[in-house]
């Protein structure tokens, strides 16, 4: 596989840059990502969506009054915004020309999870991918302090019921667990006092804010330290750890390369991190370039997002539904802001299954034929201004492939775009599919390669990058 | 025809969480398809068969004119016949013609024939004229007007590669690389290295276990048994799949295998032997599979390539050509010869000029083994009278 398409597929989500790749130079390609421009508006549909604590009391006491039928109005809508927002999401990554910064939203939105279905207020849900965006490339550190301060986050891990005469040590124990030191590098009585240190810290207007009746400003000792901390006071003592950086390393490694990254490899840039102060600009960079030249391809399982926009990308689909994509995302075990517990997707191994893998090639063989993705009925959850869409609808698809190459040029040129290895077997195969006196130019020749482009998606091979 | 969306992703297989498509569910209740317990078998030799040295006008002095070098001899023939004969290396082709089992079609091909084998072989594979494309195959569009639902073992393709000729707008056909995956796994299996990335030996594994209508394939394979031995090549070995699914009451309509290998610009005669022994012993052991297990006559196998090859040699070989041969063995044909002897006379090009389409071929298949209006997936050619 060329290295441009295989990196393009990891610092986005499909090959669409590795021309730009291949022109800069990994290093100077993974600055302009950083640097270029993003914008971060919110979306209209949210207009109208309460946003302050006001405006949702208001709402609250609004649907009170009301008739049944508003009340299911209201809440419909609701609803309808959260499908609303992952569409909007999906929108902005295939449409960024440097993805970079939606992959890097999409890992924190994955590590700091907060999902809409509990947290059920879409301003919030939308705040924090508004923060994540932000801060995508930014400090660590800074970022960890943001993300516990928000609405989404004190509701979404309990810490709204945390008060100081009666203790609730989920956003503690997982501010230690998962986001930041991890398993063994605490003790129960950190949890403890890190609770303590949190309570009272409730919903706010717009961020999460301590209440004066409910917060302990006792002292407590944390990671051996005493005083009357808070939050932010937390976040500090954590970050003086000394095995703060690895955890965080190790999930960018797994997220960007490696299903297994190497512990030498996690120290090693965890230990880099640690030395830049936790800027995660400058360990991207690193870790890019010096993992570009090495030989890599074929360490990761695709997750169903790359799989199915790098489809779409490879077979030049215009217009596909993204209500359709979202579903697709959602049977895949991928589902925007709806992770399945606060732990986020385990990414590897655990992406595939028999079962997603037949959806995968169920897919593979509908859009290489022209055909959309559907499902049966969308009778059952068809959102207000939804159109059920239950045929077969066709939908234009074309293959970029040399039009004066022959069968093995035509072969080398698709499997060095989208399959990181090809043995012997797999090559008899493909020749037998576009055999050597195949005619690229004539006027059915598109549809001979997308057979073969078929059998590639199809193979184990093409689920690795 | 009740047609159902493909992608219908409305099951639940695993507490809720991952839906799938419904089909994986439908297959389950469904019963048998096949109108009379009838089922095609098809074997397509790839690379162009040479059929003048496959069925061989040995009384013709043109033939020796034309092929100084690669011609069959007179007395090497065997199964002579008004004038045809079949190459040594096809003795028990000639068994199974005395027997009554196979026809001989001769001249089958198609107007403006192209030599390309990528193309000729759509051409066959979409039953369309040589300047039509359509991208659908003749057995797929057959299937998808067939089958009243979705269903995944109408068609089974024992190949490495899809095949265009099944592939329709439903996947009422699969394809299965190996159908050894089917037997009962054991616990080996799981921890085996298949190569030096744990993460490609993960998903291989996965990929063994994802086929569609492995359950009715793998019921299929436990209610029969291999009851005698066929050869250890390719070919063999897949008839001897095809016979177990159908001794097995798959009910499967049709199914597809191929042999490679047929190419023979060089080198013909050593090659050509060697491939059309392969196929002699492959499906003389299929043939004799069936006669015992009394299916013969519900099973016709049909055997064909892309084209035929030049009339005259080019030294040790042969050049792509245009009409040949074609076989149907069993399904109770009435195992004669159709067609004039090849007119090696009046040549286009060098080449043979096709008497009998190909389509007539599938229209006649599909009239009277499966009781299908061939019209309707667009033939237009009229059957053949007796074959059947």
């Amino acid at each position: 596989m060329n290295k441009s398409n295989l990196w393009s597929l990891r610092l986005g989500f499909s090959s669409k840059q590795a021309s730009e790749i291949e022109k800069l130079g990994i290093a100077p390609f993974v600055q302009k990502s950083i640097s270029a421009s993003f914008t971060n508006d919110m979306p209209s549909f949210l207009n109208d969506d309460p946003k302050t604590l006001a405006e949702l009391r208001e709402l609250r006491l609004s649907i009170k009054n009301t008739t049944s039928d508003e009340q299911k109005k209201i809440l419909k809508k609701q609803i309808k915004n959260a499908a609303e927002l992952k569409k909007w999401w999906l929108d902005k990554m295939q449409q960024e020309a440097f993805p970079l910064r939606e992959k890097m939203v999409c890992f924190w939105h994955n590590h700091f999870v907060s999902t809409s279905q509990k947290v059920k207020v879409n301003y919030w849900i939308y705040q924090q991918n508004y923060l994540l965006r932000e801060n995508a490339f930014g400090n660590f550190k800074q970022l960890t302090k943001v993300m516990i301060q928000t609405n989404a986050m004190v509701r979404y891990l309990d810490n709204v019921d945390n008060k100081k005469d009666k203790i609730n040590e989920n956003l503690s124990r997982e501010l230690l667990e998962l986001f930041t030191l991890g398993i063994g590098n605490y003790t129960e009585d950190d949890i403890k006092n890190g609770a303590r240190a949190l309570a009272g810290l409730g919903l706010g207007e717009m961020d999460a804010t301590y209440r004066k009746f409910q917060e302990d400003n006792s002292d407590k000792t944390y990671f051996g330290k005493t005083g009357n901390w808070k939050a932010d006071d937390l976040v500090d003592l954590i970050f003086q750890q000394k095995n703060i950086p690895y955890l965080i390393t190790r999930k960018i490694l797994k997220w960007f390369i490696y299903d297994n990254p190497s512990e030498d490899l996690v120290t090693y840039y965890g230990d880099y991190f640690r030395k830049m102060n936790f800027e995660i600009a400058p360990l991207l960079t690193k870790i890019a370039t010096e993992e570009y030249p090495k030989d890599t391809a074929g360490s990761k399982i695709k997750d169903p997002l790359v799989y199915l926009f790098q489809m779409i990308d490879e077979l030049n689909i215009e217009d596909i539904n993204t209500t359709l994509i979202t579903f697709f995302l959602k049977q895949q075990g991928m589902d925007l802001f709806n992770q399945p517990n606060v732990k986020g997707w385990d990414g590897g191994n655990s992406w595939l299954t028999s079962q997603i893998y037949l959806q995968r090639n169920n897919v593979a063989d509908l859009l290489c034929n022209g055909r959309n993705i559907s499902r049966k009925t969308f009778d059952k959850t068809l959102e207000e201004g939804e159109q059920p869409n239950v045929v077969l609808e066709k939908i234009k698809v074309t293959i970029d492939f040399d039009k004066n190459g022959n069968n093995k040029k035509i072969i080398s040129e698709l499997s060095n775009r989208t399959l990181f290895k090809v043995n012997d077997s797999m090559q008899k195969d493909m020749e037998n599919l576009l055999k050597y006196d195949f005619d690229a130019k004539e006027e059915n020749a598109n549809y001979g390669v997308l057979r073969l482009f078929n059998y590639i998606a199809k193979t184990p091979e093409y689920q690795l990058i | 025809m009740n047609r159902r969306n493909f992608l219908s992703l409305t099951g639940t297989f695993t507490g809720g969480m991952l839906l799938l498509p419904d089909f994986l569910h439908a297959f389950g209740s469904q019963n048998s398809l096949v109108i009379g317990e009838q089922c095609l078998v098809f074997i397509q030799l790839n690379g162009g068969n040479d059929g003048l040295n496959t069925f061989i006008p040995y009384e013709n002095p043109l033939y020796y004119d034309l092929r100084t070098k690669i011609a069959i001899g007179k007395d090497a023939v065997i199964g002579k016949n008004k004038g045809m004969a079949f190459h040594p290396a096809l003795k028990d082709f000639a068994q199974m013609q005395q027997n009554g089992d196979l026809t001989v079609l001769q001249n089958v091909g198609y107007p403006e024939p192209v030599r390309s084998h990528f193309r000729s072989q759509e051409i066959w594979q979409t039953a369309t004229d040589s300047n039509k494309y359509v991208n659908e195959g003749w057995l797929g569009r057959y299937l998808d007007l067939q089958c009243k639902d979705h269903q995944p073992t109408a068609g089974i393709n024992l190949d490495s590669i899809d095949n265009l000729a099944l592939k329709g707008i439903e996947p009422n056909a699969i394809t299965v690389k190996d159908p050894n995956k089917f037997k009962i796994k054991n616990d080996k299996e799981e921890t085996v290295k298949l190569s030096d990335n744990p993460q490609l030996d993960f998903v291989r594994k996965i990929a063994n276990s994802v086929t569609e209508g492995s359950d009715d394939i793998q019921k299929a394979l436990t209610k029969s048994t291999s009851e005698i031995s066929y050869p250890k090549t390719g070919l063999s070995k897949n008839l001897e799949w095809i016979s177990r699914l159908i001794k097995g009451n798959l009910n499967s309509k049709v199914y597809y295998t191929s042999l490679g290998g047929f190419d023979t610009h060089d080198n013909q005669l050593a090659i050509h032997e060697r491939k059309l022994t392969e196929l002699n012993d492959a499906i003389f052991s299929f043939y004799q599979d069936l006669k015992n297990a009394k299916l013969l006559q519900n099973v016709t196998i049909v055997v064909f390539s892309e084209f035929g090859r030049r009339v005259k040699d080019n030294g040790n070989g042969t050049d792509h050509g245009t009409a040949a041969p074609m076989f149907v063995i069993g399904g109770s044909n009435k195992g004669t010869i159709l067609g004039k002897n090849p007119n090696l006379s009046t040549l286009d090009n060098g080449d043979l000029i096709h008497e009998i389409d190909f389509r007539s071929v599938y229209a006649t298949l599909l009239q009277q083994k499966m009781n299908f209006d061939y019209s309707k997936i667009g033939i237009n050619n009229k059957p053949l009278n007796g074959l059947f």
